[in-house]
């Protein structure tokens, strides 16, 4: 049963990390990729949780509050370099910056 | 003398460059002083051919370890074959250098041509595989340079591909030595790179050994050239300074032949006697391809270009000739092409200087405005031509006996040198110097007193040589015995 | 003593180096009087003359032959070839007349050339011609022959186009000097296959000779051919005989000395040279024989229609050598060599003589232009007569004996095809040179487009002297039918003449017969021409004969033409489009290739992050599955 549960967690976790790493991919604004980054980092979250909860091992909850701090940071650095590239470019289209690719450098 | 004296002829030119590079001074100097340089590795060449002895070995040898690790030593040494082109070094580069006195605008093209000495020097003298490739492409560098700076025409291009074209060949040369230096090690639990060491091998396959000789050969015959690797000749000689055409065709092409000699003999004798026809064949077919190609090139420097190439070929035909006729002849007419074919760049570069870069059908009547320019282009011709009092008709006559003895049929082919040289050198003759056309060359001048000092020991040896060919030929010829009786096992003579 | 030889040889050489210098210091400096150059052009010749003579009356004498090597020339494995002069009875026969001749020529010059700013450089080249040629005859071995027979060619080029600054005169120089080498390729495989079966000890004529008969017989008559071809180049036999005509381009002396009396007799000389091989080879003889034969024929012909001097005197050598060549063919080289004595003689005489008729008549060469000349020079309308008489074979002038000795050899070796041959040409000889010499000399109601001058006693005098020497030179020879002892005969008794197998009563016919001929060509010269009407004159422009018979133009398109179109088929196509296109399009591939790959590059962010997931999920994989 708690081999079930926990197969339960795992898939919910799953699911979520599915959708953001779809996320990351497919969408243009930067904004709805950096929420998909999170998604992804809670759904990892969420696997080291049930994880620890199921080997009554205290190092998965450890590790979630590791990953809590470093999102926390993360989050910090993306949205300022999302105001930084705004000012560039005034538009959230993630395509847009193109200048090191082979036509744009000659 | 704790430093040996093949090192000083490898390291002063590069030592002097590196310190022209750092002092602040202007052309001039600079050019004095490589002139200087010049004069002493020529008398330093002197030295070594008076104490030259007459075994068939390798002498004035040096050896010091490198890279331990790999086996990798720095070892010197020469014997007959490199001597005659160290003789030829020692005294074209001199001469050069009074031809191209008023030449260059800044001190790069002296430092350049100090860098292109000394890897010239170090190639000729190198025993081990190892540093032999190290020299063998820091000669490219130096070239790289003056061909791309000091350069007419499409120059940037053609010095790029002067350049990638080599280095391509010498990539399959350098996978071989590897290969070779590994082979090594797995027969003999150590490594080393040394000549005397890689030719005690004999575990290597028969299909590997092809490949590793072709490998060798591919970069040889890029240098020399040899049909069909030739494609870089004509761009890079029609768009090069001319101390970079000079060096390239008197002397770095030479030393693919004597790579050739000095490491495929050792190396792969059975390999070399195996192939030689396809080469004999191959440098025989070069001497009339490249010979006919040049006869309707309407630039000049393209013709000599092409004549260069055919008798390369002619050289290459020689060597792989397997007797010593036909090797003695090779060696002779390496320094009787180099000579000639020199001296003939170096006199279009005096008539670039004065009338500009022109094709063949802007030019004539020069003879009337400069009689030394055309007494001495008179001579430089009849010794590529191969008229007898000259050193060319020797060593032709040499080598086509030697193709004789190999085969008689590839021994009459090889005897239309006599003719193919003849129509295209008489026809720029005619054209270019003698024949009053139309064309404004009042600009024309004769030779200035410092470029016919210059040239005064070109013509002489060529007299010399022709006259009296033993003189110059007795110390070279244990040397050549040694290759052919010990290594190849190919007949007494 | 045999010393001498080198000197024989070094003079006319040192004197040509210090006359160069001087030139180049003429030009480049301070002009230097005539004086200079003149000195030393003739002395060296007059040495060689003396020294030649003392050399020849010491083997008489003693009757050894001198023999002088001086150094090791070239040393290569166990083949050595020294440096030798070999002075015997031949070489010093032909040193003598050979210097002789050379001299009066060189005097000729002097007079001729003095108006010439380039004076000083045709005695350079002058000089060095005929150290060439002693070299060539006095060499010990095919191989310093061969380097005196390529000096030869190298100066007969230089002198050729002596007017450089004229495109025709450079053709016909590069022309002489082609011709040449393709004769000499033939000489080199000659010498290739000699080189290789006969110098185990050293390689001198008397070393060949022991192990001549070692050869295959098919080898020995390739090597025949094959020095036959050289000798063909240099004595314009058909087919390598274009040059010589359009050798007369160069300065009347040139064609004199070199075109007339030596450098076009090397060949007849290199086949008497060579007799102990062409003894063992006689088809090969006989093939030469018809050459001759026909060229003689060939060349008579063509010079019965031409109108300039030089020209008609060039074909007219060609014929003579014909005969010479007949005579070596059929194994009578002594014979042969009797002929290439009175030949020179007689031959520099009307190449001098019409040198001074153009001169007098300021560089005019057309015969039809020419007219009445007895009474402007009437010191070389003399010598020209006993020339002309010479060349058609009169008693009892130098051509008879010559030319009746070679007509008796082919007739008594059975060969009347080359008689007949021989006869005919012999009819047209004296046709043509009667021809000439009528239209010169005689005729009438004549304009001269200049106002003739006579000309210096420095030109005649040489004229003199060898007009004295067309008269008696057939002395020498005289046969012992009528009494004399054939010393030329004795002399050359090596180089033997066949016995002559007929009678003396056939003798008798066969040497009537031959005045008779020679009588008939003069008698319709005398015809056509002695009272020609210059007025009524037409200028020949057309006909095969004129033209040569298109020769040269077939030439042309053959090789000239067709070595041209494949030096640009090379040069163009394989060069440049297909072995070049190969290269540049290997590099091309590799850009192209980088450009691929370069597609990958495209900042496309969404795409770097696509390629990240899928490399860390690929890897991931790895690591699970594989590496379990």
């Amino acid at each position: 049963m708690i081999a079930n549960s926990l197969f339960m967690y795992i898939t919910v976790a799953m699911i979520l990390f599915s959708i953001g790493l779809l996320g990351v991919i497919s969408r243009k604004n930067i904004f709805v990729i950096y929420m998909s980054i999170e998604l992804m980092l809670n759904a990892i979250n969420l696997i080291f949780i049930a994880l620890s909860n199921y080997h009554h091992d205290m190092g998965g909850q450890v590790l979630a509050m590791f990953v809590i701090a470093i999102a926390a940071a993360e989050a910090g650095v993306f949205l300022s370099l999302i105001i930084v590239l705004y000012r560039r470019k005034k538009t959230l289209d993630s395509d847009i910056f193109r200048t090191l690719s082979q036509k744009e450098a000659v | 003398m704790s430093i040996g004296i093949l090192s000083i002829i490898i390291f002063l030119p590069m030592i002097s460059a590196f310190l022209l590079m750092i002092i602040p001074l202007s052309s001039r100097p600079t050019r004095n002083i490589a002139f200087g340089v010049s004069l002493v590795i020529f008398a330093l060449a002197l030295y070594i051919y008076a104490h030259f002895e007459l075994t068939g070995t390798l002498q004035f040898k040096e050896f010091y370890p490198w890279i331990k690790s790999y086996g990798i030593s720095y070892s010197l040494g020469i014997d007959g074959f490199s001597l005659i082109i160290l003789m030829l070094i020692a005294t074209l580069i001199p001469s050069a250098y009074l031809l191209l006195w008023n030449n260059a605008r800044s001190k790069s093209y002296w430092i350049n041509m100090l860098f292109i000495q000394s890897g010239i020097s170090g190639t000729l003298f190198s025993l081990d595989l190892f540093l032999f490739y190290f020299f063998w492409e820091a000669m490219l560098l130096p070239v790289f340079m003056i061909i791309g700076l000091f350069g007419s025409g499409n120059r940037v291009f053609s010095t790029l591909k002067i350049t990638i074209y080599t280095i391509m060949g010498s990539l399959f040369m350098f996978v071989s030595i590897l290969y070779l230096g590994v082979a090594h090690y797995y027969e003999f639990g150590m490594w080393s790179f040394a000549l005397s060491d890689l030719i005690n091998i004999t575990t290597i396959a028969r299909e590997h050994k092809i490949l590793l000789f072709f490998g060798f050969m591919l970069a040889f015959a890029i240098k020399i050239p040899l049909f069909p690797f030739h494609s870089w000749l004509l761009q890079t000689y029609s768009n090069s300074p001319t101390g970079g055409v000079f060096l390239l065709s008197s002397i770095m092409a030479k030393l693919g032949v004597y790579a050739l000699v000095r490491f495929m003999i050792p190396l792969f004798p059975d390999l070399f006697v195996e192939f030689s026809a396809y080469f004999v064949a191959l440098g025989i077919f070069g001497l009339v391809y490249f010979g006919i190609a040049a006869i309707c090139q309407m630039n000049i420097k393209k013709m000599f270009a092409y004549s260069s190439a055919s008798h390369l070929g002619l050289i290459t035909a020689g060597v792989f000739a397997l007797n010593v006729q036909g090797m003695m002849g090779s060696s002779f007419l390496i320094v009787a092409h180099a000579i000639a074919t020199g001296g003939l760049f170096l006199l279009v570069g005096v008539m670039e200087r004065h009338l500009g870069i022109r094709s063949l059908s802007a030019l004539g009547g020069i003879a009337t405005k400069a009689p030394w320019f055309t007494l001495y282009f008179a001579i430089m011709l009849f010794c590529t031509v191969g008229i007898p009092g000259t050193n060319g008709f020797v060593a032709e006559l040499l080598i086509v006996l030697g193709i004789f003895h190999y085969n008689p049929y590839l021994g009459v082919l090889s005897a239309l040198t006599v003719l193919v040289a003849a129509s295209y050198m008489f026809w720029v003759f005619q054209k270019a110097v003698l024949v009053k056309s139309d064309n404004d060359v009042s600009q024309m001048k004769d030779l200035s007193a410092h470029e016919i000092i210059g040239l005064f020991p070109l013509a002489f040896l060529i007299l010399a040589m022709g006259v009296y060919p033993d003189l110059f030929l007795y110390k070279i010829e244990p040397t050549l015995q040694y290759y052919l009786l010990d290594i190849l096992h190919v007949g007494v003579q | 003593m045999s010393v001498i030889l080198a000197f024989i040889v070094l003079a006319p050489l040192l004197s040509s180096v210090l006359i160069g210098l001087l030139y180049m210091f003429s030009i480049t400096k301070k002009p230097l009087r005539k004086r200079w150059f003149t000195i030393p052009a003739l002395f060296a010749p007059f040495i060689s003359f003396v020294l030649g003579l003392s050399g020849f009356l010491y083997v008489a004498k003693y009757d050894i032959p001198l023999h002088f090597q001086p150094y090791l020339w070239l040393g290569v494995g166990e083949y050595k070839i020294y440096m030798g002069f070999l002075g015997d009875k031949l070489s010093l026969f032909m040193v003598l007349f050979i210097t002789f001749v050379g001299w009066l020529i060189h005097l000729y010059a002097t007079s001729y050339m003095s108006e010439d700013k380039g004076y000083g450089k045709f005695f350079f080249y002058f000089n060095l011609f005929l150290s060439s040629m002693l070299l060539l005859v006095l060499a010990d071995g095919p191989l310093i022959m061969f380097i005196g027979w390529e000096g030869v060619g190298l100066c007969s080029y230089l002198l050729i186009s002596f007017y450089f600054q004229d495109n025709a005169n450079v053709v016909a120089g590069n022309k002489a000097f082609i011709v040449n080498r393709v004769g000499d390729l033939g000489f080199l495989i000659g010498l290739a296959i000699l080189f290789f079966y006969c110098s185990d000890a050293g390689f001198s004529y008397a070393t060949i000779a022991a192990k001549i008969s070692t050869m295959p017989l098919w080898l020995m008559e390739l090597v025949g051919i094959a020095l036959f071809i050289g000798a063909m180049g240099k004595s314009a036999q058909i087919p390598l005989y274009v040059w010589l005509p359009d050798a007369m381009a160069g300065p009347t002396p040139v064609s004199a000395l070199i075109h007339a009396a030596t450098m076009v007799t090397a060949g007849v000389y290199m086949v008497a040279r060579f007799a102990f091989l062409y003894e063992l080879i006689p088809t090969i003889g006989l093939f030469i024989a018809y050459i001759g034969a026909f060229s003689a024929l060939f060349a008579a012909i063509i010079a019965t229609k031409q109108s300039d001097i030089k020209k008609i005197l060039a074909y007219s050598t060609m014929s003579q050598l014909g005969y010479m060549f007949i005579a070596v063919g059929l194994g009578a080289y002594s014979s042969a060599l009797f002929h290439v004595f009175t030949h020179a003689f007689f031959k520099a005489l009307l190449f001098m003589g019409a040198g001074a008729v153009i001169v007098a008549l300021h560089h005019e060469q057309n015969i039809f232009k020419m007219g009445k000349m007895r009474h402007v020079t009437p010191v070389v309308y003399m010598s020209m007569l006993i020339a002309t008489l010479a060349i058609s074979g009169i008693p009892p002038f130098a051509g008879f004996f010559s030319k009746d000795e070679i007509l008796l050899v082919a007739f008594s070796s059975g060969e009347y095809v080359i008689w007949g041959i021989a006869v005919c040409s012999a009819v047209l000889t004296a046709y043509y040179m009667f021809r000439l010499f009528f239209v010169v000399f005689e005729g009438k109601n004549i304009k001269h487009a200049h106002h003739p001058h006579d000309v210096s006693w420095v030109m005649k005098a040489p004229l003199v002297i060898l007009a004295i020497g067309s008269l008696c030179a057939g002395f020498v020879g005289l046969p012992s039918l009528l009494g004399g002892s054939h010393l030329i005969g004795t002399w050359l008794g090596e180089w033997g003449m066949r016995a002559v197998h007929v009678s003396h009563e056939t003798e008798w016919w066969l040497l009537a017969l031959n005045v008779a001929i020679s009588l008939l060509g003069i008698g319709i010269a005398y015809k056509k021409f002695s009272a020609y009407d210059f007025s009524k004159h037409q200028e020949v422009t057309k006909g095969v004969v004129y033209n040569k018979f298109y020769v040269d133009e077939v030439y042309d398109f053959l090789f000239v033409r067709s070595i041209k179109k494949l030096s640009e088929f090379f040069a163009v196509n394989l060069d440049v489009n297909i072995v070049d296109r190969f290269i540049m399009g290997l590099s091309y591939g590799v850009i192209k290739l980088g450009h691929l790959v370069a597609l990958v590059q495209n900042a496309h962010v969404r795409l770097y992050a696509l390629i990240m997931m899928l490399g860390i999920s690929a890897a991931s994989c790895y690591l699970i599955y594989v590496l379990g």
